[in-house]
C-alpha cells in the first residue's frame, strides 16, 4: 500500500478545483476530514468536562488510591490501572509468540492456498464479538483454566507472583489474561503477517542460498527487518487488550485491591470495572466513572499513538 | 516493481528439496511422539492438557532435532525447534477458537429454531420453555442502531478517504494519524462519551440513537483506512484520463473512480459493520434493553443482540443459559455472514 503513496501526488497536474461541483465535493471532503482529525480532541474536552468534578474533589488519589465507595464519595481506581496493565501484559506473554509464530506459518510454511485461508480465518477472528468470547469465557473456559492455575499452583507456588491464599482460582488475572491474549492475537497477527509478508523475499532467498538455516534467516533477516512493525503490532493488541470490556468483565473477579498474584481469585481491569459499575452509580459515581474512561482513554490513545509511529516508520522504511 | 518482470526464470530453491531418507526421519518423529505421549498418559493417567505440555512438547522437540541431527547435522536441530514451536503455538490457539466454535454450536443450537428468529421475547422469563419466544426484537433493534451508524460512517468514512487520496491537503498526514490511532478507542469509552456529549447535555434523549453514534465512532476509523486503501487501488491513469476528457474533478471520482473501486467500498461497508455489530460495551450503557420489537430509534429502548444476550447471561436458569448460547451463536453466524460476503465481493481486485 505505502509504495503507492508518492506517485500518488497530483502535483504536475496543478489540477485546481473548479465549478461548484468539486468545490461541493472538496468542502464535504474537507469537512469530513476534519471532523475526524478533531474527534480526538472532542473525546477528550467532553468526557473531561464531564468527570472535572470528581478530579477536582478527589484530587490525585483518584489515581494512586486504592478505594472505590459510592456512598461515601470516595472514587480512586489505582487496583484496577494496575489489574489493566498486568492482564493486558499476562495477554501479551500468551499472544505475542503465538501470532508470530502464526504470522511465520503463513508467509513462511504454509502452502499458498492453506496461507490465503488461514489469513481469511486471521481477519474474521478479528471481528470476533467481545460478548462471544465472554460467554464462552465464562461458562467454558473459565472453570478449565481454573484447573491449569490450581496445577501451576501446586508444582510452582513458591515463587513470588504464582501464589494463592484463597484456594478458589476462578476469577483471576490468570484467566483474563488468556481471554485477553484471544482478543489481542488477530489484530498482532494480522499486522505482523503483512511486516513478515512485506519483508523482501529475494533477501530471505539469498540467506538460505548462502547456506542460513531456516532459524537463521528468521533470526537474522526477518526479524532485524521487521522489528520495528511487529514491535507496532503488539502495542495495537496492547491497546486491544487495554480497552476490552465484556469479555474481561466475566472472567475477572474486580475487587479494589491491588494484587500481583496473578493465580489469585481477583483482580482488577478499568474498562470492566466501568461496565459494572455504571448501571449501580450515583450521579457523582457516574461522573468519576467517567473520570475513569477519560485515563483509560489517553492510556489506550499513547500506546495506539506509539504503536501508529512504529508501523508507519516501517512503512516508510520499505517504500523507500 | 522492475523485479517482477525481469523474472522470467523461477529461482531454484535447492533447500527445499528433501530426500527420501529425510522423508522417512521426518515421518517418524512427527508420529513417535504422538504415540509415545498416548501410551504414557495412558499409563500414568494424565490429564490431556498436562500430557500435552509436560510429556509430548518435549517429546517431540527432542524427537524433531534428533531427525535434524541425523539428516542435517547440527544447523538442523534449531530449524527443528523453530517448526515444533511454531506448530505447537498455532495449535494452542487454534485448540481454544475451536473450542470456543464447537461449544457455540453444540450450546447455542438448541436454541435457535425458525420460530426464535421473528419472534420477541416480551411474555419469555428465564424459566419459558424454548418453544415460545425469540431473538426477532433484537435482530431489528440491532439491525436499526447498526444500519444508522453505517449509514452515517460510510459517506463520511469514504470522503475521508477522498481527501486523503484526491486532494494535496497538508494535513492529510495528521488526519491520517489521528483517524488511526482512534482506531484503539476502547468501546467504553466510546459508549461514555457519547452519554457525556449528547445525553449529559440533554442534547437527545435516552434513546438507540445514542448507541448508533457510539457504533458510529467506533467504525468510522476502519472505514476511512479501508477505503483510502481501495481507493488507492484504481490505477492512476484512469483519474488522468478522466481528467484529461475535461470531466471536472468530482465526475471524475462519481463517474469513474468510485465505480472502480465499487467491489473495494461494498467490502469496506460489510468489514466495518462485522467489527461493531458484536459491541456490547456502548450498547449496555446508552440503550436500555427491551424484550418487544421498538423500530423507533429516537425515542425509547431497544434490544440488539450483544444485549440480548447479556440481559440473558443475567439468570443463572439453564434456559436462560440456552437462549444467551443461542444469542451469541446467531450472532456469530451473522458476524460470519457479513465476513463471507466482504470477501466474496473483494475478490475481483485490481
Amino acid at each position: 500500500m505505502a509504495k503507492s503513496q508518492e506517485s500518488f501526488d497530483l502535483v504536475d497536474l496543478k489540477l485546481k478545483v473548479s465549478g461548484r461541483g468539486d468545490r461541493l465535493f472538496f468542502g464535504f471532503s474537507s469537512v469530513a476530514a476534519y471532523f475526524a482529525f478533531s474527534l480526538v480532541f472532542l473525546i477528550v474536552i467532553f468526557l473531561g468536562n464531564a468527570s472535572f468534578s470528581t478530579f477536582k474533589t478527589q484530587g490525585l488519589a483518584f489515581f494512586t488510591g486504592s478505594t472505590w465507595d459510592d456512598a461515601a464519595g470516595v472514587y480512586q481506581i489505582f487496583p484496577m490501572l494496575v489489574g489493566s496493565v498486568l492482564c493486558s501484559i499476562l495477554g501479551l506473554l500468551i499472544s505475542a509468540p503465538i501470532s508470530i509464530a502464526i504470522a511465520y506459518f503463513i508467509e513462511f510454511m504454509a502452502p499458498p492456498r492453506l496461507a490465503k485461508a488461514l489469513t481469511n480465518i486471521v481477519d474474521l477472528l478479528a471481528a470476533l464479538p467481545s460478548i462471544v468470547i465472554a460467554i464462552w469465557g465464562a461458562f467454558v473456559f473459565a472453570p478449565v483454566a481454573a484447573q491449569w492455575a490450581q496445577i501451576i499452583n501446586n508444582k510452582l507456588g513458591f515463587i513470588p507472583g504464582l501464589q494463592n491464599t484463597s484456594g478458589t482460582f476462578v476469577g483471576s488475572p490468570f484467566i483474563a489474561g488468556w481471554i485477553l491474549a484471544i482478543m489481542m492475537t488477530p489484530i498482532i497477527t494480522s499486522v505482523c503477517r503483512e511486516i513478515i509478508g512485506s519483508v523482501d523475499k529475494d533477501l530471505v532467498s539469498a540467506a538460505l542460498a548462502l547456506g542460513g538455516t531456516r532459524f537463521s534467516t528468521m533470526r537474522r533477516v526477518v526479524i532485524p527487518t521487521a522489528r520495528g512493525g511487529i514491535t507496532g503490532g503488539i502495542l495495537l493488541g496492547l491497546g486491544r487488550g487495554l480497552g476490552e470490556t465484556i469479555a474481561v468483565l466475566y472472567v475477572l473477579n474486580l475487587v479494589f485491591i491491588v494484587n500481583f498474584n496473578i493465580l489469585e481469585n481477583y483482580g482488577g481491569s478499568v474498562a470492566p470495572m466501568i461496565a459494572a459499575y455504571y448501571g449501580e452509580s450515583s450521579e457523582v459515581g457516574v461522573s468519576a466513572l467517567l473520570a475513569a474512561g477519560v485515563a483509560l482513554f489517553l492510556i489506550t490513545l499513547f500506546v495506539n499513538l506509539i504503536a501508529q509511529i512504529f508501523v508507519g516508520r516501517y512503512e516508510k522504511k520499505m517504500a523507500s | 516493481m522492475t523485479t517482477e518482470t525481469l523474472r522470467l526464470v523461477t529461482p531454484e530453491t535447492p533447500w527445499r528439496v528433501r530426500s527420501k531418507s529425510q522423508l522417512v526421519y521426518i515421518f517418524i518423529a512427527s508420529t513417535l511422539p504422538a504415540a509415545l505421549t498416548f501410551l504414557i498418559a495412558d499409563q500414568m493417567k494424565l490429564a490431556g492438557l498436562i500430557a500435552l505440555t509436560i510429556v509430548f512438547l518435549p517429546l517431540q522437540l527432542l524427537a524433531a532435532s534428533l531427525a535434524a541431527l541425523i539428516t542435517v547435522g547440527k544447523r538442523g536441530i534449531l530449524d527443528a525447534i523453530l517448526t515444533v514451536s511454531v506448530l505447537f503455538l498455532m495449535l494452542t490457539m487454534g485448540f481454544l477458537l475451536g473450542s470456543v466454535a464447537l461449544s457455540l454450536v453444540q450450546k447455542g443450537f438448541k436454541a435457535l429454531s425458525f420460530h426464535a428468529i421473528y419472534q420477541n421475547s416480551f411474555y419469555v422469563t428465564s424459566v419459558t420453555s424454548l418453544e415460545y419466544g425469540g431473538l426477532g426484537h433484537a435482530l431489528v433493534g440491532t439491525l436499526v442502531i447498526v444500519g444508522i451508524a453505517v449509514i452515517f460512517a460510510v459517506p463520511i468514512g469514504i470522503a475521508v478517504g477522498v481527501f486523503l487520496t484526491e486532494t494535496q491537503s497538508r494535513m492529510r498526514g495528521s488526519v491520517r494519524f489521528l483517524s488511526q490511532a482512534m482506531t484503539g478507542l476502547p468501546s467504553i469509552v466510546s459508549g461514555l462519551f457519547v452519554f457525556a456529549f449528547l445525553y449529559l447535555t440533554g442534547w437527545v434523549q435516552r434513546s438507540a440513537i445514542l448507541g448508533s453514534v457510539a457504533l458510529f465512532l467506533l467504525m468510522l476509523p476502519t472505514i476511512i483506512r479501508l477505503s483510502e486503501e481501495v481507493l488507492k487501488l484504481v490505477p492512476q491513469e484512469l483519474r488522468y484520463a478522466a481528467l484529461a476528457l475535461g470531466a471536472p474533478r468530482h465526475k471524475a471520482f462519481f463517474q469513474v473512480i468510485f465505480p472502480a473501486a465499487r467491489s473495494g467500498i461494498i467490502t469496506t461497508c460489510l468489514l466495518g459493520t462485522a467489527r461493531v455489530i458484536g459491541e456490547t460495551a456502548p450498547l449496555i450503557v446508552l440503550v436500555t434493553y427491551l424484550p418487544s420489537t421498538n423500530f423507533n430509534p429516537l425515542s425509547g429502548d431497544m434490544a440488539s443482540m450483544p444485549t440480548y444476550i447479556y440481559s440473558w447471561l443475567k439468570f443463572s436458569t439453564d434456559l436462560a443459559n440456552q437462549r444467551a448460547w443461542g444469542g451469541a451463536l446467531a450472532l456469530m453466524i451473522l458476524v460470519g455472514v457479513l465476513f463471507t460476503l466482504a470477501r466474496f465481493f473483494g475478490r475481483k481486485r485490481f
